[in-house]
């Protein structure tokens, strides 16, 4: 066993004895034990990915320990890259688990779950067999599954959150099953290496890619799949979201590159065309649900479905690419998917922790009641802004990183990818373009309203800082997003490796400091943006402490237009703020809204109060889901009439089917 | 070299660029007006006031002044307006133009939020919106304009617009020249997006914002919001009228003759701009999406006709 | 004869027909943006020069002394009498305005985009017969084509849809010049009649439906159906 899979291995070791340690050890020693066991795998299973992102493979082959096909792991560069993300994301998380234990998280169960989710995480890119990687998804789904319901005391919301997600994860891992299993029925095997080299025919390998993508998309919250995302991840508390939002949801992503790129080599394009508007219009619809959200972390899930809706443009575009034979292109749009993949992972982590945060400090998610927590959390305030810096694609931010390469992917396409493609590039650089605008104005929203000006309500008021366990962990993750962003040619030339197992070809993204593309000749370097930013600012400042010769600032009334002294219930809300955005996409969002106004008893002319109401419904969920669900009823209702609750008539049916089948095996032979 | 003489150029010019904008609307309108040199005469005097800090205020507040100055004079370094080369070649890309500008909008957005007064969210909120409608039109011009070069890269953009003067009367540059100048218009908040003279809050979108803002503050917000107006107006002028533009190693004396070249130009397009200002009314604030989405329309017909007319 | 008429070199014939034709689609679009009925018309006039430069140029270029003369009766006909027809029309409808179009603007000019785009995608087989700067244009053409039809489905006033009519034979007419550069004249002669006929038919009706209904939108002709 090399030094990949002996990492591999302690770390799910770790893993299994801190799931021990939550069950077994008394309330008080549960937190930190398996705290500290679940950020101690993370580091190894990081350590396992960057190892194998160097270019040490590991295989293993465990015959007895799964009945009929046994175990079978491998871990390439691939697999090493969503393995280290993992492992960075369950390490931050877990350090800032230590310190944050209410919303019933000191529970046995879920100091258990916790460990067990992180280890099938770090299981499910190592597996390298169809009955392998189900199984892993599968402890991934469950063990997930009862970390989100970990507050279903407390909470009505959560258990609701709870059913959508069993219930789409499922629908989802029955997709995947079928188009496994059937992939493996062609293949006439079931390990990775024999699906590689299957030859199958095109309709069969249509509905293996199709069937998957299904599953994958609905794990990696694609819409119209999306509807649990929004739920489930807010309603988990913070650092599972967290490891929800920022690894769990990759494992979507990982699942159509290897199947879709690795194991299938590739498609047509109509393959390649689904994923890519699959993507486009998570993006838009993604982030326009984030930028009219009140709720920060529902927010937040939103904003995981547009970024993943990206990083599927970015799939499809390669895939797309290498249909067209431009090999250069599509390992460089997959770079900046795969790019974009770990920068999301960093900021997201980042966003949900910091979220959590405010969570446990105020009691309450809803923008509209937050406010002023940049005196009172000032050292949260500073980790959000980071976080709300990266997800908005602006330098010097890592986001902007990936989009900048995901963009120049695009944008030089058109030359060679024929009529498709002319029409394709321009309108993905569009949606590109869009998400990217409303994704800024919504994490200022999130940011300026939830953190800066006064506090909206009194739980914001009383608001106190997190303890240092919660602060490292926000902490780590944003040195992460920090490195991304400064200094991603540190990650871009071992991101290569993973690539090359998708797209086998020489590497997109070369260059030392700055970013030299493969055939393509912009540049660009966020160290040296960040620098000249940096010095620009300071000598904006001795200018002005030159010129400006009174220095001492008086403190002064804010303009209340004479109105007396302002209050905070003045001042604008997240509602408010997104309110002019509504309207522009009312097409889109088909916001709901109606005003109750009572009059007083005397006249009705004259009010005592006015209620109004507004709502934006999930307008896809309301579409699409609400008519199945009601079918599903209806049948459900009729189906009711079978069971009478009499026994004479459930040994009838028994007695019928039996009959049945015997008639029918008289007549048909 | 030219980096330097070009944010000399930017920063001591563009105020003198506003005056005589105003200038032209002044007279125009019939009116004397106050002069070329009445901006830095505010400026002057704004500098030499108190400085204040409203109520509640904090840090992000403070610093958001700077980072909007910060932002623009980088933009002014790496923008080729004197000269194609660049000693920060590496940040002369388009997309991260474009983006170091929205980073100075985000930043004074904030600034905004921060003063928690009704205005200020009003305005951030408002600024946002046309922030984000108005990107997708950016970025679709910058892809009709790199198709033709095969890079981002904003020297090489202009360096070949030079060598070749016929492509840039070309249908894809035309269409996207007019989109940008929309874009253009929207972002340095000009009629008919915003009213730069108003104080009325139905209308305001910058002046909600900076609302707060007094002395030295102040001063640097409309130093740099000056700055913004003709660097843009000068990337403008360079994209589809790069004409006198240094190119390469060129001496002290052509960088000379370009800024000259230059100044004309800004001037000339300034001077454009506040005669059609005159001639037209500020939108509704529901009907910007509309302009937004045709200038779009013409970004992405750009787009099309780089590549299907070629 | 023809030796004796000036000719256009290749260098200036690209950028002129190029000029035409992307002033002949930016009109087009600017009626989806506009609401003024005054100022719908006053672009279809600018779209009526647009085409019939187009076609001089097509003319010259070719030294065809009739395709000239063809264009600038193209251009007589849809930038002075037609409009000056609907100009008084409108006079007569009481001037207005698209108050609330069936498909907002905004909307409106996205799905122009994808229109363009579309249009471009299936002109290119076209397009591939006989690669000539002309034929290029072919796709301008057909999003004309689109857009007016996009105008005549979603616009209420009347006048709008009569552009739109009126939008959809620009292009046809564009489309024919294009690519066998110019119908026979007698044709030529027929449908211009014929779209003259519409838009008297069209000034008639107006005045009927003021009467009538006291204003021009469309869909009040759902009353006459009981």
């Amino acid at each position: 066993m090399n030094l990949v899979g002996t990492l591999f291995c302690t770390a799910l070791a770790i893993c299994a004895l801190s799931a021990l340690a939550g069950l077994a050890t008394p309330t008080r020693l549960r937190l930190p034990l398996a705290g500290l066991g679940t950020a101690g795998a993370g580091a190894l299973g990081t350590a396992a990915g960057l190892a194998a992102l160097l270019g040490e493979s590991w295989s293993a082959w465990l015959p007895e320990l799964l009945p009929l096909a046994g175990v079978r792991l491998a871990i390439d560069p691939l697999a090493g890259l969503f393995l280290a993300v993992t492992g960075v994301v369950a390490l931050c998380a877990a350090i800032y688990g230590i310190g944050y234990s209410r919303d019933g998280l000191d529970g046995r169960v879920v100091q258990a779950a916790a460990p067990l989710f992180v280890a099938a995480m770090l299981l499910v890119p190592a597996a390298a067999s169809v009955s392998t990687f189900l199984v892993a998804w599968e402890l991934m789904a469950i063990t997930s599954l009862l970390l989100v319901v970990a507050d279903h005391r407390h909470r009505s919301a959560v258990g609701e959150a709870g059913l959508w997600y069993g219930v789409m994860t499922h629908l989802g891992f029955v997709a995947i099953l079928a188009g496994l299993l059937a992939f493996a029925a062609g293949a006439g095997g079931e390990s990775f290496d024999q699906l590689r080299q299957a030859e199958l025919s095109p309709a069969l390998r249509g509905t293996v890619f199709l069937a998957t993508v299904v599953g994958f998309a609905s794990k990696a919250g694609i819409v119209p799949l999306h509807v649990w995302l929004p739920r489930a991840h807010p309603e988990a508390p913070s650092q599972i979201s967290a490891l929800m939002s920022a690894a769990m949801v990759n494992m979507g992503v990982y699942g159509i590159v290897r199947v879709g790129l690795d194991l299938l080599h590739g498609g047509p394009v109509w393959w390649w065309m689904v994923v890519l508007i699959a993507g486009a219009i998570s993006a838009l619809y993604g982030i326009l649900q984030a930028a009219v959200s009140a709720d920060l972390k529902r927010l937040l899930g939103h904003s995981t479905t547009e970024n993943m809706g990206l990083v599927l443009i970015g799939v499809g575009a390669a895939g797309l690419f290498a249909a067209w034979g431009n090999a250069v292109l599509a390992a460089l749009a997959l770079t900046a998917a795969l790019l974009h993949v770990v920068n999301h992972a960093g900021f997201k982590t980042l966003l949900f922790l910091a979220a959590g945060s405010v969570q446990r400090a105020t009691g309450t998610r809803d923008l509209d009641q937050l406010g002023g927590l940049r005196t009172r959390m000032p050292y949260t305030t500073g980790l959000f802004a980071v976080g709300a810096l990266c997800a908005s694609a602006l330098p010097p931010g890592n986001a902007f990183v990936s989009e900048w390469l995901l963009l120049q992917s695009l944008i030089h396409a058109l030359p060679t990818s024929g009529v498709v493609g002319a029409v394709t590039m321009p309108l993905a650089v569009g949606v590109i373009a869009l998400s990217a605008g409303l994704a800024v104005a919504t994490f200022v929203k999130a940011f300026g309203i939830g953190f800066l000006a006064k506090p909206r309500g009194p739980e914001a008021a009383r608001a106190a800082e997190s303890p240092p366990a919660m602060l490292g962990g926000m902490a780590l993750a944003a040195c992460c997003c920090l490195v991304l962003a400064l200094a991603p040619t540190a990650i871009l030339p071992v991101l290569s490796h993973a690539v090359a197992v998708a797209l086998p070809g020489p590497g997109a993204v070369t260059g030392e400091v700055s970013l030299h593309l493969a055939g393509i000749s912009s540049v660009i370097s966020p160290l040296l943006i960040a620098v000249a930013l940096g010095v620009a600012v300071a000598g904006t400042l001795a200018l002005t402490r030159v010129v400006a010769t009174r220095r001492v600032r008086r403190a002064a009334r804010l303009w209340d237009c004479g109105g007396g002294p302002m209050s905070a219930r003045m001042e604008y809300t997240a509602t408010s703020f997104a309110e002019p955005l509504q309207r522009v996409f009312d097409n889109v969002l088909a916001p709901e809204s109606d005003v109750d106004v009572t009059p007083v008893k005397e006249s009705a002319y004259l009010v005592e109060s006015v209620r109004f109401r507004a709502k934006v419904p999930d307008r896809i969920e309301r579409r699409l889901y609400e008519p199945v669900l009601s079918v599903l009823t209806f049948v459900g209702r009729g189906a009711r009439h079978l069971a009478t609750g009499s026994v004479h008539r459930y040994l009838a049916y028994g007695f019928w089917a039996l009959t049945g089948a015997l008639i029918m095996l008289a007549v048909f032979q | 070299m030219g980096a330097v003489l070009q944010v000399v150029l930017v920063a001591v010019g563009s105020p003198l660029l506003v005056g005589m904008m105003r200038q032209v609307r002044a007279r125009l309108e019939g009116r004397a007006g106050a002069g070329i040199g009445q901006p830095w005469r505010d400026l002057r005097k704004l500098v030499r006031k108190e400085p204040i800090a409203p109520d509640g205020t904090g840090w992000v507040f403070r610093a958001a002044p700077l980072l909007l100055a910060g932002t623009v004079l980088v933009v002014a370094a790496v923008v080729p307006l004197v000269s194609t080369t660049s000693p920060l070649d590496e940040v002369a890309d388009l997309f991260a133009v474009v983006a170091l500008l929205a980073l100075g909008s985000v930043a004074l957005a904030l600034g905004a939020l921060d003063t928690s007064t009704a205005f200020g969210g009003m305005g951030a909120s408002r600024e946002m919106i046309v922030l984000a409608l108005v990107e997708p039109t950016i970025l679709l011009s910058v892809f009709a304009l790199s198709v033709r070069v095969g890079t981002t890269n904003l020297g090489t953009i202009v360096t070949s617009a030079v060598a070749d003067p016929l492509a840039v009367i070309s249908p894809a540059s035309l269409l996207a020249a007019a989109a940008l100048a929309i874009v253009t218009i929207a972002e340095t908040g000009r009629i008919p997006v915003d009213n730069p003279s108003t104080h009325l809050e139905l209308t305001m979108i910058h002046e909600a914002m900076v609302l707060e803002y007094a002395g030295p503050d102040l001063a640097l917000i409309e130093w740099a919001s000056a700055m913004r107006l003709s660097v843009l107006l000068g990337l403008l002028t360079s994209l589809f009228a790069p004409w006198g533009i240094a190119t390469g190693n060129a001496g002290l004396l052509a960088l000379l003759l370009a800024a000259v070249v230059v100044i004309a130009k800004v001037a000339l397009l300034g001077a454009l701009l506040a005669a059609g200002e005159v001639f037209m009314a500020k939108l509704r604030l529901f009907r910007i999406p509309e302009l937004l989405a045709g200038s779009f329309l013409m970004a992405l017909l750009a787009v099309a006709a780089s590549f299907f007319l070629a | 004869m023809t030796e004796t008429m000036f000719t256009l070199p290749p260098s200036l014939y690209v950028p002129l027909l190029d000029l035409a034709c992307g002033a002949f689609l930016l009109t087009g679009m600017m009626v989806l943006w506009r609401r003024d009925l005054a100022a719908i018309v006053r672009l279809f006039a600018l779209q009526g020069i647009a085409l019939a430069a187009l076609i001089v140029v097509l003319g010259v270029y070719e030294q065809d002394v009739e395709l000239v003369a063809v264009g600038l009766g193209v251009g007589a006909l849809r930038a002075g009498l037609l409009p000056y027809l609907m100009r008084r029309a409108l006079i007569a409808g009481g001037a207005g305005r698209e108050v609330r179009p069936v498909v907002n603007v905004a909307t409106s000019l996205l799905v122009a985009a994808v229109l363009a785009m579309l249009a471009y995608a299936v002109a290119q087989p076209l397009i591939r017969l006989s690669p000539t700067p002309a034929t290029q244009a072919v796709p301008i053409a057909l999003t004309v084509l689109l857009v007016g039809f996009f105008v005549l489905v979603t616009r209420r006033r009347a006048l709008s849809q009569v552009v739109g009519f009126l939008l959809m034979d620009n292009a046809i007419t564009m489309t024919a010049f294009l690519t066998t550069s110019g119908v026979p004249l007698v044709v030529e002669l027929g449908i211009s009649m014929d779209v003259l006929l519409a838009v008297l038919v069209f000034q008639v009706l107006t005045t009927r439906m003021r009467a009538a209904f006291g204003g021009t939108d469309l869909d009040e002709l759902r009353e006459l159906h009981d």
